[in-house]
């Protein structure tokens, strides 16, 4: 901890490389919508606050030219290309800016059918960091201000795009909390575990926010939301809260491109990544599987393979 | 409200002794949406059946839940009697108290309360279940039968007099199998090839057989009255159609010196060859690998004294892909070979026994081929260090077999009774020889195999010792053979010429590459599994795949032929008529929320799951969705479980079902 303590509030990179990203972007993209090559670039401008991003669907020149890269471009632009987000797009090929974990998501979705690689004009970006839940977006990016997820990332450089924008500053090793904190979670007894999350799923109002903003719930209908058969119960108590979040770390097991973007906008605070690290460890355990940026023929749930570890089946 | 009918049975007394039947009935009554309820002593029997049908009528039942055995057992029965009621028979289902409850129970109110559970689950899901109609798929009438051996020759031979068409592939460059290298042949002592050539020579003439000689199966496609087989035909460097068989080229082939095969190794070949003189086809192969030619491009002796100018060095593997509607396989076993251990494989070997080291040391089929009259002694029996007669001869009965320590837990059922043959004609050949028997059983069950038996020790004078044997030297030209005499509770030693070992009789291997080509299952040693040991022998649990001879597990000649022509009457069934149905229990898909993911195509092992594209009026893409085919899908639910918006569902097994049924507890 001593090395990231010191480095805590201070910048955590030189913001130019944010610019560097930003320029190479708003190039890309404008000679794309010009030439005809797409008929839209899904990327970043800026938000109403200091420091904040939004999505942006460009379909001119001249908001491709306001396109933006920054450590508030948290949004996982891969979900406008799957589910009803789509339907916000043109026709016709289009360009998405991803980020490493984003592009993970994306790639995911090829695996999984929604759109096929030749759809795409995927602009990588070589991405230090964003900001985490709650920091002050009108300060520089700090280590408290970085999401957790990127404290431990390995994919800040894209594989596989058609550009990539940016070049990487060479970046400070910080303590990997949320590993840490999965630790902590493995070390408790199983009764114990389970008090913490049901503790925590009791929380869960059932807004949905964090299923509206995950790539890969893109079921036009959610099992959650069925009644006949009623599989969960909808209404925010904590048995159905819980069945919930089963089916969606059962659901996403696998899956999940470990972009954090359910946790990021639970209002209750509710640590949904650290279930779904946990699923892609176990994961990686049994099958050796994990989620990459290239997309891949079989799912871990849904291969079989000889010698496959059965010992969970008792 | 449903008007559902609820038949309780006694099953004789395999229910009633601990189920309270009348009360279960009586339960039955109570609960909402049975119109009817009763008890039975047999429901199964013909009167069993009128009551359920007298009673759809006088209650005007919609639907039926027999509670009695294993659905495996009598649904069929209670549908058709249903469907004579005049209802669907798919509202008709069993409440399995036999298997699931009395069997597996002591306690008479408890499994009382669990039989009342069972129907209670069985009554909604029946309410639930829909009406639906039996899937029609094409048949087409040409079978498929691995292995030429003599299983896969009776079963060709029986469905193509039966006037279809078989399609019959071998492996080797000739049909015949292990019974083309017997001498002569238990019970009866015929000679083997005397009573397989002709078969084999059949096969060669008949109109319906297409002979695939020097081919394998690489790929198989399709389901039950429809697979797409992909074979490939080894390039043999002698084209079929040009050849006469004259053999110019076996007499001038300079390489004369390789080890064949089909004596055991005792025998040499030339490198074009055929393995034996009755071969069928009568066509030559080239040996790529010992051939001068394909070694070092020089020689080319064959292809110049060939007449017809058969000899083509230049021939490739071809493809042929073939329509069948049935598949028979019959790919038979391999002997145990003792000398190694194998690889990968729980069996451990027999290093103590010398197999493979000392000369004098041979396996059965060795011993056949020294026996034969077409074998490379002529007929003699001489041994193989130094071609001299052995006048004492030791043979081991059970070597890898019902040796648990071993890897092998299963009898090979064959060298009991091939053994007491194997002393019969060394008798007959060195009149002053002794032949003796270490063995731990006599297992001669059979027609006239016990009194073969006796034959051998009675008439024949070999001496059987019960005991096992613990080791194997060599000491001069003897091979000293250590065992023990159990009867009398003592050590043996005898100095032998020659040991001859019954060892195993295993699948062939690689048989679960081919299992797992074709989709059946197989066992802990790689045979073949058949569907139901009693009542479904020849059928594998995959729909369309019959099993004959020795690859289901080891069988001698009478009980391989009973089993091919069973297979073969099995595929006439299939065969006799034009659509096949089936049972409507497949997968369906909810195009409306299926969002096509693929992740049940991806599970589906019956590769059931299509792509397919909606598209609005003018012709635009809308979106792809998943599409079971009914002909191919199992109906297992894997996709079900797997879908997570539960788009595809299971007839019968909806969810909504099995939710109605869970919640009644
Ligand atoms: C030493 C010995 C003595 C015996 N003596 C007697 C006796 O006296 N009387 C008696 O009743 N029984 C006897 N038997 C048993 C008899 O040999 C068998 O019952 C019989 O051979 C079984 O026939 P099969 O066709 O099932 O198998 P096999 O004879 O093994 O034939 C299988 C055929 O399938 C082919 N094949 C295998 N895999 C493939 C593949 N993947 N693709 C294509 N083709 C393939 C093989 O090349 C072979 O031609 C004896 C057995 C032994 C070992
Ligand atoms: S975003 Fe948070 S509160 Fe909302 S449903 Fe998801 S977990 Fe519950
Ligand atoms: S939780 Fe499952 S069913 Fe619901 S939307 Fe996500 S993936 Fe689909
Ligand atoms: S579950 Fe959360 S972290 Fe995983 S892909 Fe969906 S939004 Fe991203
Ligand atoms: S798994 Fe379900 S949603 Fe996905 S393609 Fe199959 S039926 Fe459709
Ligand atoms: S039920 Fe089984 S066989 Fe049928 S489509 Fe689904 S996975 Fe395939």
């Amino acid at each position: 901890m001593t090395q990231g303590q010191q480095t805590e509030s201070t910048p955590l990179v030189d913001p130019a490389c944010y610019a560097a990203a930003t320029a190479a972007i708003r190039a890309e993209a404008v000679r794309l919508l010009e030439a005809g090559e797409v008929t839209a670039v899904v990327g970043y401008r800026a938000g109403r606050r200091a420091g904040s991003a939004m999505p942006e669907v460009a379909t001119t020149a001249e908001a491709a030219a306001q396109l933006i890269f920054t450590p508030g471009c948290q949004n996982n632009l891969a979900l406008f290309l799957s589910k009803a987000k789509r339907e916000a797009l043109p026709k016709g090929k289009v360009a998405v800016v991803v980020k490493g974990c984003d592009l993970r998501a994306l790639a995911g979705l090829i695996g999984e059918s929604q759109l096929k690689r030749d759809e795409v004009h995927v602009i990588g970006v070589a991405c230090p960091g964003v900001y985490g839940a709650g920091a002050d977006l009108a300060k520089p990016l700090a280590a408290e201000s970085l999401a957790r997820k990127c404290r431990e990332c390995k994919v800040h450089l894209p594989e596989g795009t058609d550009v990539v924008a940016g070049t990487l500053p060479p970046l400070p090793d910080l303590a990997p909390l949320e590993a840490e904190e999965l630790a902590r979670l493995e070390a408790m007894t199983p009764q114990e575990r389970w008090a913490f999350w049901t503790e925590q799923f009791a929380r869960c109002i059932r807004c949905l926010a964090c299923r509206q903003v995950c790539p890969f719930c893109f079921c036009t209908q959610c099992l959650c939301d069925r009644n006949r058969p009623q599989a969960v119960d909808t209404s925010p108590r904590p048995a159905g809260n819980t069945a919930w979040h089963i089916v969606r770390a059962m659901h996403l097991a696998g899956r999940c491109a470990g972009c954090a973007e359910c946790e990021r906008v639970c209002p209750m605070d509710i640590p949904l990544n650290l279930l779904n690290r946990k699923m892609a460890q176990e994961l990686f355990e049994l099958y050796g599987f994990e989620t990459t940026m290239q997309p891949q023929e079989q799912g871990a749930l849904t291969s079989y393979r000889d010698g496959d570890d059965q010992s969970f089946i008792k | 409200m449903s008007r559902i009918g609820v038949f309780v049975c006694h099953c004789g007394e395999n229910i009633s002794r601990t189920v309270d039947v009348e009360k279960v009935a009586e339960a039955a009554r109570g609960l909402l949406g049975v119109a009817h309820a009763c008890d039975y002593k047999y429901m199964c029997s013909d009167p069993g059946q009128a009551l359920l049908k007298k009673a759809v009528a006088e209650h005007r039942l919609d639907g039926v839940v027999v509670a009695a055995c294993s659905p495996r057992m009598h649904e069929k029965t209670f549908r058709k009697a249903t469907e004579q009621a005049g209802l669907n028979p798919f509202l008709c289902e069993m409440a399995n108290i036999r298997e699931h409850c009395s069997w597996v129970h002591e306690d008479r109110d408890e499994a009382t309360a669990k039989a009342i559970d069972i129907v209670h689950m069985l009554v909604e899901r029946v309410k639930r279940n829909r009406k639906l109609q039996p899937i029609s798929v094409p048949v087409t009438k040409t079978s498929l039968v691995i292995g030429g051996g003599i299983a896969g020759i009776q079963a060709a031979l029986d469905i193509a007099d039966a006037g279809h068409r078989v399609v019959l592939v071998e492996r080797e460059p000739s049909i015949g199998g292990h019974m083309a290298q017997l001498s002569e042949t238990f019970p009866t002592l015929d000679c083997s090839q005397c009573i397989m050539t002709p078969k084999m020579v059949d096969v060669a003439n008949h109109p319906n057989i297409t002979l695939h000689t020097y081919s394998e199966v690489e790929e198989v496609d399709g389901y039950i009255g429809n697979f797409q087989v992909k074979i490939r035909k080894k390039a043999r460097s002698v084209d079929m159609a040009r050849c006469t068989g004259c053999g110019v080229c076996m007499a001038k082939c300079p390489q004369k010196k390789i080890p064949n095969s089909f004596d055991r190794d005792l025998g040499m070949r030339p490198a074009i060859y055929v393995p034996f003189p009755q071969a069928v086809p009568n066509v030559p192969v080239i040996d790529r690998v010992n051939c001068t030619w394909f070694k070092s491009g020089k020689c080319g002796v064959c292809q110049k004294v060939c007449g017809p100018g058969a000899v083509d060095y230049a021939q490739q593997d071809e493809f042929v892909v073939e329509q069948v509607g049935a598949i028979v396989v019959a790919t038979g076993f391999n002997l145990y070979d003792i000398s190694e251990k194998p690889k990968g494989s729980p069996i451990k070997g027999y290093g103590e026994f010398g197999h493979g080291k000392i000369p004098d040391v041979i396996d059965g089929m060795t011993f056949e081929r020294l026996a034969s009259a077409s074998g490379p002694t002529g007929g003699k029996i001489l041994r193989p260090s130094d071609g001299r007669e052995p006048k004492q001869v030791v043979f081991v009965q059970c070597v890898g077999s019902r040796a648990r320590e071993k890897g092998i837990s299963y009898c090979s059922k064959i060298c009991c009774m091939y053994t007491a043959k194997h002393t019969m004609l060394y008798k007959h050949k060195v009149h002053d020889g002794q032949a003796y028997v270490f063995f731990m059983d006599a297992r001669t069950p059979g027609k006239g195999y016990d009194e073969f038996w006796r034959r051998s020790i009675e008439q024949e004078e070999a001496v059987y010792i019960r005991g096992m044997v613990s080791r194997l030297y060599q000491k001069g030209d003897k091979i000293v053979v250590m065992g023990s005499d159990i009867a009398v509770g003592i050590q043996v030693e005898i100095e032998a010429d020659l040991v001859v070992l019954a060892t195993a009789v295993q699948p062939r291997q690689g048989a679960e590459l081919l299992a797992q080509k074709l989709g059946i299952s197989y066992d802990q040693y790689n045979f073949y599994s058949e569907a139901h040991a009693k009542l479904r022998p020849v059928e594998c649990a995959t729909a369309g795949i019959y099993l004959a001879g020795a690859c289901q597990g080891p069988k001698d000649i009478p009980d391989t032929v009973s089993q091919a022509s069973a297979a073969a009457a099995k595929v006439m069934t299939l065969f006799a008529k034009d659509q096949l149905e089936r049972e409507p229990i497949v997968a369906k898909v909810n195009e409306r929320f299926c969002v096509g993911c693929f992740a049940c195509k991806k599970v589906c092992a019956y590769g059931a799951i299509e792509e397919k594209e909606i598209r609005d009026r003018q012709g635009n893409l809308v979106k792809v969705v998943a599409y079971v085919n009914p002909g191919v899908c199992g109906g297992c639910g894997t996709c079900q479980a797997t879908c997570p918006s539960k788009s595809v569902e299971l007839d019968g097994y909806t969810d909504e079902q099995i939710l109605a049924m869970i919640e009644t507890l």
